[in-house]
């Protein structure tokens, strides 16, 4: 490893997080409440004692990390960064447990939006903006917006980026790596503030609708409120919701080619068309699934679409209790939670693209059975599909769904929830959406685990934002070795 | 600028490194996953998979707003076709690989009607390197400036060189008799030097010495250096390389004996090359190579396709006395090792072209400002000369350089004015219209302005 360029990485990561801070903290000495400006001050001047040495100190002779040290670089980074994060609720007594507050950055930082707030009554404006802005910032990724601020950081970047953007492939939409970053964060920031312009639209509130804006462009689910949008009750701030949720689990290479005036992108993509064409089905399903428990079709699809849209991209805002829901439409939730949105957005999951290259690696499969003279090339996007990638997917899954099954095996360790609590806490961990079912359901909370539990998840939802592998690689001891 | 770069192969993947390095945006496009993959890997461009001869794949690649169009791939009908559709569909310059000898002949005809605006051969730019080396035997390299007028030339310090040992600035003193020359750079244990007055040579040192034509070969007289050109040249393998070398250097005079094992191709060139001695054998069997002569020859030079036999045959060449050992080397990875063993002249086809590449792509990119006329890497691509004019106009004229303020690490190491060459002391100005060659230890320069400080 690197030692010097990694210290000087992270020194950098943890300033770009010093500075991401400030809005909060603005906000903060706007409201003057107290405990509230304090906090998010002294969480500043942490992070800028932290980074500002190894930044500045760290000077590195070599600026090439090799694949196994990039990976394991946005690992660290990315636990450095949530502890720092949980500094504000630590400093303001909000979550004054330290385990609690990890949790809460960790499911901040990965867009998770599992929560173990339960006291939404105090009066800390700034505090908790950050609380949702580190869906922001987590949503695209630190890194990233480091390479945007700082390009000549390092010399060869692509397995960082690699390591926390989502998806199977790298596509870069510039050719430099900082062009890249910095287009990405435009179009990022763009859609966040026509978002906020239309909640305001929608009848909410300044700050609730900033608050809203940023959790939903990193499809996190932090809500200033308690009872999540469904406790804002109005038709029109749902719908607004509704389909940002879906934008913003959108691959944002499309909207730069938008942006280019290159309309045929949206019609050629065919991820895009799997993951409406599953968040359409899946709406009128639920909306039939759930018609007993409400009153006519209209209000069941308003219910269905906002769930299926908030599962979907990962999101986890939640407008209706689906705990409460008929057993079809708590399994289908469930089926959901593993599916997350496109390749290159903030959502979480496995990822469309997966999807649907294990679905056509399965019909090849099965059709070799019966044909086994049969040569047929997987295409995708209009280009035929590496057999190395559709086992690495393969691989990805069968991971995937170990680690779920792992994580909930030691969370019922402690023995007193169910078995859908702990099987869907950890799915909803790894897949970063946030509510699960049961005791962890949208009106719950994961406050009621141990210490070590929330650990557990936050590993979790560590693995799942970064894709599995650069936590894994953690705890790969060559890594560590000279 | 945006450059599109068509195939990663070696030259492919040099250009874009160095293009990248230089702040360019780069994409590269490649049939081969594997390649492209590695591109993506190890540098910072985009990379687009698919045939660079195909619209539909240029047209991803944004070939319609980039500045140049590089077609490196193996072949040249595909970099011909990638040329003429680039340039269709709207870059505005467009560089090919074109290395067939047949291709050759209707060279000018084909850059117009395709629309190239610079056509690169590897092997003839090779073949032309070394026939310069051939002249000067002694020396590593050899780059001509200001239209062949003024040279740089590299050569090694040898034990008990009467330069060895003193300053550079009592030089002039301890030597009266040495020509005026001017030492534009050294090497020692691979660090770069742009050296100053109180530089001293030592024994091993590599450094280009610059000046007039006359002036550096009368230097070489001065230091008891054998500046007569080679008379006697063997030259092991039949490629393309060797074709156009013994085309280059048999007007010159020198005896050629060109030793290949394939007969057919051995049969092909003595029919094309009738006054060249053509062998068919094995170049590397010592046997075959004593019998020929070796040891009577002024010059050996390997060009076979493997690096490996090209280096063990040079060194049992250098062993055997040859004055003169040139080798083709492919991959520049065992660049020091190779010069610790001796063979200081070592030829890679893939750094001539993409030096040749680079070279037209600085002089676009240098629109703005001053710009660079040549550009030439040194010390394998650690050590730059640049050739500019001087403008009308620029704060610094008519003022004796020992007033001017330069950046760190350069040298002002000739002017040539109106045809006259100058090998400048602190005395001398710089006037407008006038050629300066700048020496610079680092990489990146595109303006005089940058190195005029003051």
């Amino acid at each position: 490893m690197n030692k010097r360029l990694v210290i000087r990485l992270l020194g950098a990561i943890i300033l770009v997080e010093a500075a991401s801070m400030v809005p909060s903290l603005l906000i903060a000495l706007l409201y003057r409440e107290p405990g509230d400006a304090p906090a998010m001050f002294y969480s500043i001047l942490l992070c800028a004692v932290v980074g500002a040495p190894m930044f500045l100190l760290a000077r590195p002779e070599r600026t090439n990390l090799r694949a196994k040290d990039g990976f394991g670089v946005v690992a660290l980074a990315w636990i450095l960064m949530s502890i720092l994060g949980a500094m504000p609720f630590v400093f303001s007594d909000l979550i004054p447990n330290f385990f609690d507050a990890l949790f809460e950055s960790v499911s901040g930082f990965t867009t998770t939006g599992a929560t173990v707030l339960q006291d939404f009554d105090r009066p800390l404006h700034g505090v908790r903006f950050w609380r949702s802005f580190t869906h922001w910032i987590g949503g695209m990724g630190v890194l990233v917006l480091t390479l945007a601020l700082l390009p000549k950081l390092t010399g060869r970047t692509a397995h960082l980026v690699r390591a926390e953007s989502p998806g199977p492939s790298l596509s870069k939409i510039r050719p430099k790596m900082g062009d890249s970053a910095k287009m990405l964060y435009t179009i990022y920031g763009a859609l966040t503030l026509l978002e906020f312009a239309c909640l305001m639209l929608a009848g909410m509130d300044i700050y609730d609708a900033a608050l809203h804006a940023v959790s939903t462009a990193g499809t996190g689910g932090f809500s200033s409120n308690g009872a999540s949008i469904g406790g804002y009750n109005s038709l029109a701030i749902e719908i607004v919701i509704t389909v940002f949720m879906l934008l913003f689990g959108m691959n944002f290479a499309l909207f730069y080619r938008l942006w280019r005036r290159d309309a045929k992108a949206l019609w050629e993509s065919e991820e895009l068309k799997w993951y409406l064409g599953i968040a359409l089905g899946a709406s009128l399903l639920l909306a039939v699934l759930i018609l007993p428990v409400y009153r006519t079709f209209g209000e069941a699809l308003r219910y269905s679409t906002f769930n299926v849209a908030t599962v979907m991209s990962t999101t986890g805002f939640g407008n209706a209790d689906f705990n409460l829901w008929p057993i079809p439409a708590k399994m289908l939730i469930f089926v959901l939670m593993f599916l997350g949105g496109c390749v290159g957005s903030t959502a979480g999951g496995m990822k469309i693209m997966r999807v649907a290259l294990l679905m056509k690696g399965a019909k090849r499969e099965i059709a070799r059975t019966f044909q086994p003279r049969k040569v047929q090339t997987i295409r995708f996007e209009g280009h035929g599909i590496d057999d190395s990638m559709l086992s690495s997917t393969a691989a990805f899954f069968g991971v995937y769904v170990v680690l779920i099954l792992i994580g909930a095996f030691i969370v019922s360790l402690e023995g007193h929830y169910d078995v859908e609590t702990n099987l869907t806490a950890a799915l909803t961990c790894v897949s970063n959406v946030g509510p699960g079912l049961g005791v962890v359901g949208p009106a719950g909370s994961f406050a009621g685990y141990s210490n070590f539990s929330k650990v557990v998840f936050s590993l979790l939802m560590l693995a799942g934002r970064l894709e599995l592998f650069p936590i894994l690689v953690l705890f790969d001891p060559q890594l560590w070795k000279k | 600028m945006r450059i599109v770069v068509v195939g990663a192969g070696k030259v492919g993947r040099t250009i874009a490194e160095h293009l990248t390095q230089e702040e360019h945006e780069v994409v590269v496009i490649d049939k081969d996953e594997v390649a492209l993959h590695r591109c993506e890997d190890t540098l910072d461009v985009m990379c687009v998979e698919g045939s660079g001869a195909n619209a539909k794949t240029l047209v991803e690649a944004q070939v319609d707003t980039a500045d140049i169009l590089i077609a490196a791939t193996a072949s040249d009908e595909v970099n011909m076709l990638c040329s003429l559709m680039g340039k269709r569909l709207g870059a505005k310059y467009t560089i090919a690989r074109i290395r067939d000898p047949e291709y050759n002949e209707s060279l000018s005809l084909l850059q117009t009607e395709l629309g190239i605006d610079l056509s690169i051969n590897p092997e003839r730019a090779s073949a032309q390197e070394i026939s310069r080396l051939l002249r000067f035997p002694f020396a590593s390299d050899i780059e001509s400036f200001a239209k062949g007028q003024v040279e740089m030339v590299l050569f090694r310090v040898a034990p008990q060189e009467k330069i060895a040992g003193i300053p550079l600035w009592q030089l002039a003193q301890s030597l009266p008799d040495m020509p005026r020359v001017l030492f534009a750079a050294a090497e020692r244990e691979g660090e770069i030097f742009i050296p100053g007055g109180d530089f001293v040579f030592q024994p091993g040192d590599h450094v280009y010495v610059t000046g007039d034509v006359m002036s550096v070969t009368r230097f070489f007289r001065f230091l008891g250096k054998n500046t007569a050109k080679s008379r006697r040249v063997m030259i092991v393998g039949g490629g393309r390389i060797s074709y156009y070398l013994a085309r280059l250097i048999v007007p010159m005079g020198i005896y050629v004996t060109l030793i290949e094992h394939n007969r057919e191709k051995a049969a092909k060139l003595s029919e094309e090359l009738p006054q060249v001695n053509v062998l068919c054998g094995d170049g590397t069997s010592q046997e075959l190579l004593e019998q020929e002569g070796l040891t009577d020859m002024n010059a050996f030079v390997c060009l076979t396709d493997r690096d490996e036999e090209n280096l063990m045959t040079g060194l049992y060449a250098a062993k055997q006395g040859v004055g003169k050992v040139i080798v083709k080397n492919n991959r520049l990875n065992y660049l020091d090792i190779i010069a610790d063993l001796g063979l200081d002249t070592v030829i890679s086809p893939r750094q001539i072209t993409s030096a040749g590449i680079l070279r037209y792509v600085r002089a676009l990119a240098g629109s703005a400002g001053t710009k660079v006329e040549k550009l030439f890497r040194l010390m394998n691509g650690r050590a730059e000369a640049l050739e500019f004019i001087v403008r009308e106009g620029a704060p610094y004229l008519g003022k004796p350089l020992k007033e001017l303020t330069l950046r760190k690490n350069t040298l002002v190491a000739m002017i040539t004015r109106k045809n006259k060459v100058i090998v400048p002391g602190g005395n001398d100005h710089l006037e407008a219209g006038d050629s300066v060659v700048i020496m610079a230890g680092e990489r990146g320069i595109s303006d005089l302005s940058e190195v005029i400080i003051k």
